[in-house]
């Protein structure tokens, strides 16, 4: 018999595993090749520190959208999920049809190659002597500064 | 409970095979790459399907899926209309030309559109206010992005900002006023508000206002003043297969959600069957408010007709002119006045996809929205503009088309409810609606083109689809008996 | 125990604080925090009236309401970064090129 600590014991223990055994799994696939970008905080080449008010890559917006378009329908799983054990099997048939047009979804945005980063050269504000940061303000001439929007 | 959604499921068979029709189109848009306009052959093939599995439906009366959607012989009459609606739209957008610069698209603005028909489909047949909300936002989503379309043009972006801000705005206050309706009444089922309106023994203002936050939504849609400041902006910004499918469609199952739900939930139902008219639950005035928007629409939209350049914006405001003569139809309240209104759907549907279908293929071929151009063109397009100016001439009500008939029949069921100031505004502006009409003919017949503008040629398939507009049209306009004894069985709403 | 007048009270001023900003301000990206505000005050309402009505159908419509709030925002977001491409700006006053 397991008393609730039991239970939260259990959740821990599981928890430990799921995350110890996925970093091994994944450490045995994956391969390993490190370089000068991947090492950089994001690993993927944007600039980890400098002016907040940089404009920076529309990509980070275009999947910003798409995350969320996929996050908030995890929202519908949850009353689901309350009432699973009480209707069963044909609640797990109405979900999945559910999760199927989210995943016919998805494979749409794969296919059409949304989701892949080819990235553009950052604009990197560049210091210079007596002059400030010169290449920073021309930029902002040509393309509405942060501020405007 | 799995047997009562397995039997729904069998009803709901039209919504299923467009659900479907949206999947086969995401899918052959990734894996076929051929030049041909696959999906929109697709979809064509599965609004046809569609069609046929809700003629199945007739003469059924029953609710399905615990009480959220219906199928009545109202509901099988409006999605009739729509997917025939759709159909159209889906032969227009082949042959548009100002598609094509985007055909790497083309997949999505049919998967799209099929999400749009869904939204319109569900639309008219849902009875719960859940559904209700959720089918209007299915809908108003899918038509900001095909408004939108052909983002590139400054003016469909312009006109898709304008459409999504007025969009969600008047949305988000037709939610609160639900809100306020399911906070007084306990309840979300149409049905049910109605008992518990009609057991309480006063009906606080506050609920005469959530019905006019509701009435805000429902405006936006049908496009009625004074919510319509959006809707020449959009049909002149949008693609004009866009334009069209907002102009008929949208508003037809628009009009077929606020019937429904006006004339199931405010409707006392002891003085159902004393008379031909019905009475409201005491307290709630939602009829003289319908009546004077019904009027200002008329008036507004055909006075602001008067002097547009833009075809498609003419059409908006003449759009506008007949949501106002459609919303005289439902202040009857009566069987006569919806029979009327259903009529009036059926034959506005051929005549504004009729001109809008001709102001596409000239501006396919010279390039040009403004009537101002149009002269000449009677010279240059002869069939074609005669197509055009049946079609107008039927828009304004004039014998032996389908549009007198139509307004006929609404003005005479107006004038034995009781309306007749409503009919004396609608008589007078149906002859202002002459002159903007007439204009644009004008400039068709009344000029000869310059010497080095030739016969434009339009391909078979065009004059094909040009004919099937034309016939009803001109059919009804003599023979109209069997669509009206069909509008008039199809009254039958669920559950009033 | 609160009453429910006082949660009434306070989504409607919500929500017209968020009608006032979808009146008033010019970045088109404020409109749609507006738009936001007026829904989840919708939402406020709805879950009021649930729990004092004891009844779970208001909360449902708030997932619901929830979800398709966030398509609207995404959709706006997206139709935003048309007219940003074509003006370079998300100022709303500057979308007039269709007038009368």
């Amino acid at each position: 018999m397991i008393t609730n600590f039991g239970y939260v014991l259990l959740f821990i223990i599981t928890g430990a595993l799921f995350v110890g055994v996925a970093l091994f799994v994944s450490k045995l696939i994956r391969p390993d090749r490190p370089n000068d970008t991947k090492l950089m905080t994001y690993e993927c080449g944007e600039i980890p520190f400098g002016d907040a008010r940089i404009q920076f890559n529309n990509r980070f917006y275009i999947i910003g959208l798409m995350f969320l378009i996929f996050e908030v329908e995890i929202l519908l799983l949850f009353p689901w999920a309350v009432v699973f054990k009480e209707i069963g099997w044909f609640a797990f048939f109405v979900m999945f049809v559910f999760v199927f047009l989210i995943f016919i979804g998805f494979i749409y945005e794969l296919g059409k190659g949304e989701l892949k980063w080819d990235i553009p050269a950052p604009l990197i504000p560049r210091y210079e002597e007596n002059v400030g940061v010169i290449e920073e303000e021309e930029k902002r001439e040509t393309v509405p500064s942060a501020k405007k929007l | 409970m799995i047997e009562q959604a397995l039997h729904s499921i069998s009803q709901f068979y039209p919504e299923i095979v467009i659900i479907l029709t949206l999947c086969v189109i995401i899918v052959a848009d990734l894996i076929i790459k051929s030049d041909k306009p696959v999906t929109g052959w697709i979809m064509l093939g599965g609004l046809v399907i569609s069609g046929i599995t809700i003629l199945f439906q007739a003469g059924q009366n029953g609710s399905f899926f615990y009480n959220m959607v219906v199928v009545d012989p109202f509901a099988v009459f409006f999605k009739l209309l729509l997917v025939l609606a759709g159909i159209f739209v889906v032969l227009f957008s082949l042959q548009s030309k100002e598609l094509d610069s985007y055909y790497t698209r083309k997949g999505e603005y049919y998967m799209l559109l099929s999400g749009m028909m869904l939204g319109m489909m569900l639309m008219v047949s849902s009875t719960n206010l859940l559904m209700i909300y959720i089918a209007f936002e299915v809908t108003s989503i899918s038509s900001y992005v095909l408004v939108g379309f052909t983002k590139k043009e400054t003016d469909s972006a312009e006109a898709s900002t304008k459409y999504i801000i007025y969009g969600a705005v008047s949305s988000g206050i037709m939610l609160y006023g639900i809100s306020i309706l399911i906070g007084f009444t306990g309840a979300t089922d149409l049905a049910a508000i109605n008992d518990a309106l009609q057991n309480r023994a006063d009906i606080p203002m506050i609920l005469n206002i959530s019905i006019l936050m509701i009435l805000v939504g429902m405006g936006f849609k049908i496009a009625v003043v004074p919510f319509h400041f959006w809707a020449p902006d959009v049909y002149e910004g949008a693609p004009i297969t866009i334009t069209a499918i907002l102009a008929v469609a949208s508003k037809t199952a628009a009009l077929g959600l606020l019937i429904r739900f006006f004339s199931v939930s405010f409707i006392d139902s002891n003085g159902l069957t004393a008379t031909g008219i019905w009475q409201t639950i005491e307290g709630i005035h939602w009829t003289t408010l319908l009546g004077g928007m019904a009027a200002l629409a008329m008036i507004v939209g055909n006075l602001t007709a008067l002097r547009q350049d833009n075809i498609k914006r003419m059409l908006a405001y003449s759009s506008i002119a007949h949501a106002g003569y459609l919303l005289m139809g439902v202040v009857i309240l009566a069987q006569e006045g919806l029979a009327s209104i259903m009529l009036y759907l059926f034959i506005y549907l051929f005549m504004n996809l009729g001109a809008f279908y001709v102001a596409m293929l000239f501006s396919n071929s010279i390039q040009t929205e403004s009537i101002e151009k149009y002269k000449g063109l009677g010279f240059r397009a002869p069939l074609e503009s005669i197509a055009m100016t049946i079609f107008l001439v039927s828009l304004t009500g004039i014998p032996p088309t389908g549009g007198f008939v139509a307004k006929l029949y609404i003005f005479s069921a107006a004038i034995s409810g009781g309306w007749i100031w409503l009919v004396t505004i609608a008589g007078i502006t149906t002859v202002i609606s002459l002159f903007y009409y007439i204009r644009v003919v004008k400039n068709m017949f009344f000029y000869k083109p310059e010497s080095n503008e030739g016969i434009i040629q339009f391909d078979l398939p065009s004059k094909t689809i040009l004919l099937i507009l034309l016939v009803p049209i001109l059919l009804f306009g003599i023979y109209f008996s069997p669509i009206l004894e069909f509008a008039k069985n199809s009254v039958q709403i669920f559950g009033m | 125990m609160i009453e429910i007048d006082w949660y009434l009270a306070l989504s409607a001023v919500l929500f017209t604080i968020g009608l006032v900003g979808v009146l008033i301000r010019r970045n088109a990206i404020v409109i749609f925090m507006c738009v936001e505000l007026m829904l989840n005050a919708v939402n406020l309402t709805l879950i009021s009236f649930s729990s004092y009505h004891g009844d779970v159908t208001g909360q449902i419509l708030v997932f619901f309401s929830l979800a398709v709030a966030a398509a609207e925002a995404v959709i706006g977001l997206a139709i935003i970064l048309a007219i940003f491409r074509n003006n370079l700006s998300v100022d709303i006053t500057k979308v007039n090129l269709l007038r009368w």
